[in-house]
């Protein structure tokens, strides 16, 4: 009799875990809207962009010289592209491919947010 | 030897003219190699979210992305194929037109 009973509260517990998993998996498959903090980047992430980005005229010293491309107001869905790209090793820049690799997509939208934040479609805000 | 050096800065001059690239050329380029229909006809009203606004950019950042998507070293399947047409020169004129843009939301003060 306890044997069965074991076995109920086993059989229950796995049902549960089963139960449990699937709605992990089910969580995990449809992955929550990531949203930008401009604020946040602000504060925390940028110490890695302006030392090039926030300089203007400032020009790539490796491999080959060039300037720096401008990304403050440019369109935030780009920016979001451009960092991904470089960090699946679609774009070619050494650094960028670095600085890129150690974000999350929580700070590429953090990002995006605060490069992104002074473009609209009418023209500049400032 | 003075003729000699008019000839000689005459020659800087035109390597100089031929490497800033032209950008009424470019204008044109723009328009019949269909530039215009993702970035907009300045550079300035991309289609899409995801596509860059180009006015007033870098020229020689533009020469090297788009050289980048040419050769390949940039991998996008759309870019690959639309520098791809471009002759070095084209590219250059291309790039000069789009840089030439004053009305840009672009800057680097941030």
């Amino acid at each position: 009799m306890p044997r069965l009973l074991l076995r109920a509260v086993l059989g229950a517990a796995l049902a549960l875990g089963a139960h449990g998993a699937l709605a992990q998996a089910k969580k995990a498959a449809q992955p929550k809207e990531i949203v930008g903090n401009a604020d946040d980047a602000h504060r925390n992430k940028i110490a890695m962009c302006i030392g090039c980005h926030g300089i203007p005229g400032y020009k790539t010293a490796f491999p080959d010289v060039y300037h720096v491309p401008m990304i403050a107001g440019q369109q935030p869905g780009y920016i979001t592209a451009a960092l991904k790209a470089y960090r699946e090793g679609q774009r070619p820049h050494p650094s960028m491919r670095g600085i890129a690799a150690s974000l999350t997509d929580q700070d590429i939208a953090d990002l995006a947010a605060y490069y992104g934040a002074e473009h609209t479609a009418a023209g500049p805000t400032k | 030897m003075r003729n000699l050096l008019f000839a000689l800065a005459a020659l800087a001059l035109s390597f100089a003219a031929q490497a800033g690239g032209n950008a009424s050329a470019g204008h044109e380029l723009v328009k019949s190699k269909a530039c215009m229909t993702c970035h907009g006809e300045m550079g300035d009203k991309p289609s899409a979210p995801d596509q860059p606004i180009l006015a007033g950019q870098y020229n020689d950042y533009l020469v090297r992305a788009l050289s980048d998507y040419k050769s390949g070293r940039r991998t996008n399947p759309i870019m690959k194929g639309m520098a791809g047409q471009l002759s070095k020169q084209e590219i250059e004129d291309v790039a000069a037109w789009f840089s030439s843009q004053q009305k840009t939301t672009l800057h680097n003060q941030r």
